[in-house]
């Protein structure tokens, strides 16, 4: 992988970008806006119930409303923002779990080394779901869980990618030079090698990303995830499923918003990865 | 003895060591991850309001729950490693003739799911390869990105909308052939993507232009020298995929209500039956372990570049 390579100029033009990598933008976009504009948007409370369960779409319902008599389009506007939030946090919490464990135990030596790839080697044997299931049991469902578990789970890949770098990065001059400087391993790791592979790093935070919001989903629809006072996306598909016949839109709302955002934010991760120039091999999925 | 076999099983072994090594780290982690769990199944049965309390009394003592950790785990790693995988707490039946009973339809799913992806992971790319401005290299790219964009759980569920609500051509519940093949496509992408990746990477080496120098035709070139030499590195991250295909076999067992391993574990998980839980992380964690293995000793026989570390 060519990180030292990484492009200087900064161009946020959209010439050169395909349209469906511009599509994918302006999804992202909307869903950003959405996401912090939500308590504008709503037409009414998402969690207020009413006798009317299970209408289709229109009196007032611009989406209609769930097996609950909730209404669908203000659960699914709130839980834009929450599903984008908690994705987010999960993805940053394997960020900074992976990379910054990988740094140092790599700069410590080989033994810190071998330990925590043998760990991590176990974390990968089990199935992905399996083992944030196992977590999620073990602290109690809830938010933090959910985050937490979904962090861990997708951290060996941040550790995969930082040892894969470091290693890189160690074999440049520059980081020689900064040895006969006299600087220490761990300085060498922080404050030299941490900067150049951050274009790496990032990459793979953008292609995490979006699995992290699918993950959140599929543990709320096996009702591991977040309490039902928590619209998230999987949390409406969860209760929709079950009245799947008698209202199929409660159920089609959440699954197409979350379908468009993980299509739009898996084309922009690539479009991400092309600008920092990593090869498409070397970010680990 | 020959230095070169004597190299081949050095490595082999090392790579046994390891394997045994991260297999004996998951039985401990699993025991005591769930063992982390608050309430255990003898709750569940109470809050149920199946059980008297001298009930649930007796049932911790039978089952050894009022036993410190340290001698469960004594016993029950005893246990493991002489093959019983021991009782459902909650059914009260060996989790082997639970395990025999869900086992056959997720291995079908896995199965199909698997075959789909290595016919069709396999082809595409080589055809791609072999006719570069054919439809072919349009199909791969397209199954790429739909593998990369579409988790399998909304496609799922969006199919149950389409085909079993709207259009009514598949029943909502207990459906094989859709979910298996929602698999398999996945399965396909993310085969086809580094396969191809791969094939255009070895084509453009040196040995490749050598064959061309020496007149081969472009179609032995891919078959009997591109090919090989990029499977090689694709059958080392088969073992990986196995896991994958599971999380998604279990989540589309969910979906598509089929009764199978997946069901099974999240019943499990959700009564705190902790022995069936256990099994099943250990079973699966050792069938991956076992996979990649497989795959490590195969690629070290056919390749010999990879017998030195």
């Amino acid at each position: 992988m060519s990180v030292e390579a990484a492009p200087r100029t900064f161009r946020p033009s959209l010439s050169g970008h395909s349209p469906l990598t511009v599509l994918a933008y302006i999804i992202v976009t909307v869903a950003l806006v959405v996401a912090v504009a939500g308590p504008w948007l709503i037409t009414q409370d998402p969690l207020m119930f009413s006798a009317d369960v299970n209408m289709p779409p229109g009196n007032g319902h611009i989406l209609g409303t769930d097996d609950a008599g909730q209404d669908v389009y203000s659960r699914l506007v709130v839980g834009t923002g929450l599903s984008l939030f908690y994705g987010a946090s999960a993805a940053l919490v394997a960020l900074v779990i992976g990379s910054v464990i990988a740094l140092l135990a790599m700069a410590l030596g080989r033994p810190t080394e071998i330990a925590l790839f043998a760990f991590i080697d176990l974390i990968r044997a089990l199935p992905g779901i399996l083992f944030a299931l196992a977590c999620i049991v073990a602290f109690e469902p809830g938010v933090g869980s959910v985050v937490l578990a979904l962090g861990v789970s997708f951290a060996p890949n941040f550790a995969l990618i930082t040892r894969a770098t470091y290693l890189q990065q160690m074999a440049q001059p520059y980081t020689s030079a900064a040895k006969v400087l006299g600087a220490g391993r761990l300085r060498i790791a922080l404050v030299h090698v941490l900067p150049n592979i951050a274009g790496a790093l990032i990459t793979q935070f953008a292609m995490i990303l979006p699995r992290c919001i699918v993950s959140e989903s599929v543990l709320s629809f096996l009702g591991l995830g977040v309490s039902p006072e928590t619209p998230t996306w999987g949390r409406m598909i969860a209760s929709a499923t079950s009245y799947i016949e008698e209202a199929p839109h409660a159920a089609l709302a959440p699954i197409i918003a979350l379908s468009l955002v993980t299509f739009a934010l898996a084309i922009v991760g690539n479009s991400i990865r092309k600008r920092f120039n990593v090869s498409r091999k070397s970010v680990t999925l | 003895m020959n230095p070169h076999l004597l190299r081949l099983l050095g490595s082999i072994g090392l790579d046994i060591l390891r394997s045994l090594a991260i297999a004996l780290g998951i039985i401990i982690f699993t025991f005591f991850v769930i063992r982390m769990i608050p309430g255990d199944v003898v709750d569940v049965r109470g809050v149920e309001g199946s059980l008297t309390y001298s009930q649930q009394t007796s049932m911790r003592e039978d089952l050894g729950l009022n036993q410190p950790w340290l001698t469960q785990f004594g016993e029950w790693s005893g246990m493991i490693l002489s093959g019983d995988l021991g009782e459902s707490s909650r059914y009260n039946r060996p989790i082997v003739d639970l395990l025999a009973i869900v086992l056959p339809s997720t291995l079908m799913l896995g199965a199909t799911a698997l075959a789909i992806g290595l016919i069709f992971g396999i082809s595409l790319p080589t055809l791609a390869c072999l006719f570069p401005r054919s439809i072919f290299v349009g199909i791969v790219e397209f199954i790429t990105i739909w593998s990369i964009t579409m988790p399998t759980f909304s496609i799922g569920i969006m199919s149950v909308i389409v085909f079993a609500v709207w259009l009514d051509w598949i029943p909502a519940i207990g459906n094989f052939l859709v979910p298996a093949i929602i698999l398999g496509v996945d399965t396909t992408g993310s085969l086809a993507k580094m396969l191809y990746e791969d094939m255009k990477d070895v084509e453009s080496s040196e040995y490749v232009r050598a064959a061309r120098a020496k007149g081969l035709s472009r179609s032995r070139i891919i078959l009997r020298h591109v090919l090989p030499n990029a499977l090689s590195v694709t059958i080392a991250l088969i073992g990986m995929m196995l896991a994958g295909i599971f999380t998604g076999a279990l989540t589309m067992e969910v979906v598509f209500g089929l009764p199978g391993l997946g069901t099974m574990t999240l019943q499990a998980i959700q009564g705190r039956d902790y022995p069936v839980v256990q099994a099943i992380i250990i079973w699966l964690g050792l069938a991956v372990i076992f996979a990649n293995l497989m795959t490590e000793i195969i690629r070290k026989l056919v390749d010999p570049r990879l017998r030195t570390s």
